[in-house]
């Protein structure tokens, strides 16, 4: 705000005609000087100020530590067996997955065309909600849960199958990848961080026709991508979402195989996964830095820091540049104390495995962290933000309709207000975050055997990346409890 | 009149804030919608759009979506009246973010692209101000309900009107009577260390002294603080009151914090709602305030003697006698601000009917129509009660309430009058060209 000191009220007075383009800048200018009553709300968070988060804290970190000394004693070999349970359930074909993909590609060109025609208030516009609420805070919860529904959904396979069917029947993924090998996972990284500034820092990624712009060239230029280099080859490597999806996937409590179906304990696919290369472990701390900058960027602190006054938010126009640097500067911090934790790892056990076989292996640790991140930090988006989308889609277009019933329900704001939700939330938040991270220890401890299948090595092995976990439970329930703007 | 035309059936009627929405879809969809031949009253007529510049996204997010069911009823009401100069109106709603520089995008959107006949609507200081130039240079009426002084100031421009709501500064200044009469003589302010808070800092002493009582002690409270405790030693030990404007998420702490500070024996605490717009006043923390008094711009609990305007405002707009959402109880409204969308809407419809208003090509029209404007009485278009307009500011004056904390609620105890918020004015926007 300091920096549109300059100039001042005389500009304005002088003159009659106050109409110039200068204007805008003097009226800028004038911000802070003229009274401003920032009517900044009390907000939810600060019924959370008043509960004791100190002791959820503490109980948190002492926790996590605590599961590391437990598993520490447990035999490998007992848990190494109890993880890979499973129990079977039903064979599950995918033949219909090109005809569910095809009708999501339908509705998501309806959604498309609804950003661009459709209401102009993000709250009314399917599209904002879709994406941002449904898909990004809610699909990956489903993903959590009932395993890779993405791969049957998506946009892009059904469309795929009927062009390659036209133009000369390449029916799978099996062609011989013509994406270099050496690009490795990073076009997956380098869009996916395009994805979380556009969210985080770009100011109204909530914008429909802004969005429908976004994400359908977002489509096209994929769509492109998956005929020149394969449907598989750029899914795995190139789509962000798929690669972001298929990660979380892995902690499902479903697996299948060969055609069946089966239940597992959630986490425990993460055990059986092979190394990732070094592109893809990085898109795995991006986008568990991506959600914790999101919730850090609101924080007194790192307002303060930026030299922001938090109860006069500026606005996010006015913060991209601090917003690009924190973006990126998280995810550095992130990968450089997760590669130090694996690095003395090593030198604690004694390590003969590479550096980055073995960072590639324990970063999968980080999955059930960021899934738990994930819910926690759209917990209550999605309880709000749900609700629209549902009166949403019963009118996608303004136009008066109610196709499904719901055009005229009313939206319960007050489920996530006052002292009682809050401390509902906070609850449901708290124990999610400190699950996640006594998850990530247990997986963590696994993917440790495997590297060493000495215990006590292994669980040596651990100490660092358990330090890391408490570190990051404290700062997970701390961005749930500190003073936020907004 | 009113009956007559049903509009006090509103509140048998489900209220969906949709209905004055409909048909909004804007650009490339505009050219596609068939027009808006439901409309039975006009059918000869293309509505009057309104361009509705709100806080749907962003910190004032809590104020945009009470803001957005204000005008969406009075949309609603205004237009089950037969509407302006019996042509329908319609909102169409573009986010700000609450973003100045967002918003000054889409107030020129509005005018550009949208061609709505004004724009309406934004609360935000910071917004208002970064629109405002885009208002002037598009030259599109631009309407406010922000509260901020800005407007009065005359620092803005011509195109910008704040007929709906008092100016924080005239606010301030109307309280100062009633605290040295009845609070005490002297004050201790306590505010946030920034503009919010420099506003009540150097309008209210000034005030005060004009009715004989002093401000002993300001005690600035940086704006990222989240413990106060160790502010409380600073207040003077002769204060009879503590005049305290908080806001942010750590209000509760404060007067938390305030209360442990004081155990039974306290000064009076005279507030602005603005601290708790939003917040239930009996939330857990807050008990404290029992027995304080609080400024209100409308109130937030049904008051026993409220006019049958304001019991149909209410009933409109869906708030309960508790002012939180009728069906929602948790979801507390914004109601001391917001009656200032329901209220300015009807004065564009009076200013638009004075002019002649057919469209786009008479903004100056409406423009001079609007600073032609001097008073609005008390009623169904104005239930907060009655107001001035000064033409040469673009500022109206009403009458504030004060309330005091009495069994977990808000009881209106002291209406201000309109001449107790008057002040000279800073300058004259009617000589500035259209």
């Amino acid at each position: 705000m300091s920096g549109r000191t300059e100039g001042g009220a005389k500009d304005l007075d002088a003159g009659g005609n106050p109409l110039g383009p200068h204007i805008i800048a003097a009226a800028l200018a004038l911000t802070p000087l003229l009274p401003t009553p920032a009517l900044a709300h009390a907000s939810d968070r600060g019924h959370v100020l008043l509960l004791p988060t100190g002791y959820y804290i503490a109980g948190g970190a002492f926790a996590v530590a605590i599961s590391f000394l437990v598993l520490a004693l447990l035999p490998p070999a007992a848990l190494d067996n109890f993880l890979r349970r499973r129990v079977s359930l039903f064979t599950l074909g995918d033949s219909p997955r090109a005809v569910v993909s095809l009708i999501s590609f339908a509705g998501f060109a309806l959604l498309i065309a609804a950003g661009l025609f459709g209401s102009r208030d993000p709250l009314s516009n399917p599209l904002p909600l879709v994406i941002w609420t449904l898909l990004w805070a809610g699909f990956t919860l489903l993903q959590g849960v009932f395993g890779d529904l993405w791969s049957w959904v998506n946009p892009w396979y059904g469309p795929w199958r009927v062009i390659s069917r036209l133009v000369g029947g390449r029916r799978s993924g099996n062609e011989r990848s013509r994406l270099p090998e050496w690009l490795g996972f990073w076009p997956a990284f380098v869009l996916f961080f395009a994805f979380a500034w556009f969210e985080l820092i770009d100011p109204a990624p909530d914008d429909p026709a802004r969005l429908a712009y976004a994400a359908g060239i977002y489509w096209l230029v994929s769509f492109i991508a998956m005929l020149l280099f394969g449907y598989d080859d750029w899914s795995r490597r190139g789509e962000f979402l798929t690669v972001f999806f298929s990660m979380v996937a892995r902690f499902a409590p479903f697996e299948r195989r060969d055609g069946r179906l089966s239940f597992c304990w959630p986490g425990a696919r993460l055990l059986a996964a092979e190394p990732l290369p070094v592109s893809s472990t990085a898109f795995l701390l991006l986008a568990l830095s991506s959600v914790s900058f999101d919730g850090l960027s609101k924080t007194f602190f790192w307002l303060g820091l930026s030299g922001v006054n938090p109860l006069e938010y500026p606005g996010r126009t006015a913060l991209i540049g601090i917003g690009s640097i924190g973006l990126v500067l998280t995810f550095f911090l992130l990968a450089a104390v997760f590669a130090l934790a694996v690095f003395l790892g090593q030198r604690l056990a004694g390590d003969r495995h590479s550096f980055g076989e073995a960072a590639g292996l324990l970063v999968w640790s980080i999955v059930p962290i960021a899934l738990a991140y994930h819910i926690a930090h759209y917990l209550t988006v999605l309880l709000v933000d749900g609700q629209y989308a549902l009166v949403a889609f019963s009118d996608p277009f303004a136009r008066g309709w109610n196709l499904f019933g719901t055009a005229n329900m009313m939206v319960e704001a007050g489920v996530v207000a006052g002292a009682e939700s809050a401390w509902w939330l906070w609850n449901i938040q708290a124990g999610v975050i400190i699950s996640g991270h006594l998850l990530a220890v247990l997986v963590a401890h696994g993917l440790a055997w495997r590297l060493h299948k000495q215990a006590s090595r292994a669980a040596l092995s651990q100490l660092p990346l358990t330090l890391l976990m408490i570190a990051y439970t404290i700062f997970g329930l701390w961005l749930l409890a500190t003073p936020t703007a907004g | 009149m009113a009956d007559k035309n049903g509009f006090f059936d509103l509140s048998k009627t489900t209220l969906s804030r949709r209905t004055a929405l409909k048909g909004i879809a804007a650009g490339a969809g505009l050219a596609l919608a068939p027009g808006f031949v439901r409309y039975s009253q006009a059918q000869s007529s293309a509505p009057i759009k309104i361009g509705f510049q709100s806080h749907r996204t962003g910190i004032g997010a809590a104020y945009g979506r009470w803001y957005e069911k204000t005008s969406t009823a009075a949309v609603k009401a205004i237009n089950d009246a037969g509407g302006i100069s019996g042509r329908k109106v319609e909102l169409v709603i573009e986010d700000d973010g609450t973003d100045p520089a967002r918003g000054a995008e889409v107030v020129a959107k509005f005018a550009k692209q949208h061609k709505t006949d004004i724009v309406f609507g934004t609360l935000f200081s910071h917004v208002v101000i970064g629109s405002a130039p885009a208002a002037g240079e598009n030259k599109i009426p631009y309407f406010v309900v922000s509260e901020g002084h800005h407007v009065a100031s005359t620092k803005l421009n011509r195109y910008v009107f704040q007929p709906g709501i008092t100016d924080v500064k005239s606010q301030i200044q109307s309280m100062a009577p009633w605290i040295a009469a009845n609070a005490g003589k002297k004050v201790t302010q306590i505010f946030p260390d920034f503009a919010f808070g420099y506003d009540h800092r150097d309008y209210l002493p000034p005030a005060l002294k004009a009715q004989g009582a002093d401000v002993i002690a300001q005690i600035a409270i940086p704006p990222t603080e989240s413990s106060f405790t160790k502010y409380f030693p600073q207040i003077p030990a002769e204060t009879e009151v503590i005049y305290h404007v908080m806001v942010g998420p750590a209000v509760l702490t404060f007067v938390k914090e305030l209360g442990e500070f004081y155990g039974s024996n306290r000064p009076q605490l005279f507030g602005f709602i603005d601290s708790l717009e939003a917040v239930d006043i009996n939330s857990p923390g807050l008990e404290f305030l029992d027995g304080s008094h609080f400024w209100e711009g409308s109130p937030r609990y049904a008051q026993p003697d409220d006019s049958a305007a304001q019991k149909a405002y209410r009933a409109a707009v869906g708030i309960d006698d508790n002012g939180a959402a009728v069906g929602d109880p948790k979801d507390v409204s914004t109601a001391a601000h917001m009656f200032g969308c329901w209220e300015t809407l009807y004065v564009v419809k009076k200013a638009m009917e004075d002019a002649g208003y057919k469209g786009p090509e008479d903004r100056a029209k409406l423009v001079e129509a609007t600073e032609a404007l001097k008073e609005f009485a008390e009623g169904t278009e104005h239930p907060q009660g009655p107001k001035t307009f000064n033409g040469k500011i673009h500022q109206c004056f009403g009458i504030q309430n004060i309330s005091k904390v009495e069994g977990g609620k808000l009881k209106v105890v002291h209406k201000t009058k309109i001449e107790d918020g008057l002040y000279e004015p800073e300058g004259d926007y009617t000589t500035q060209a259209l």
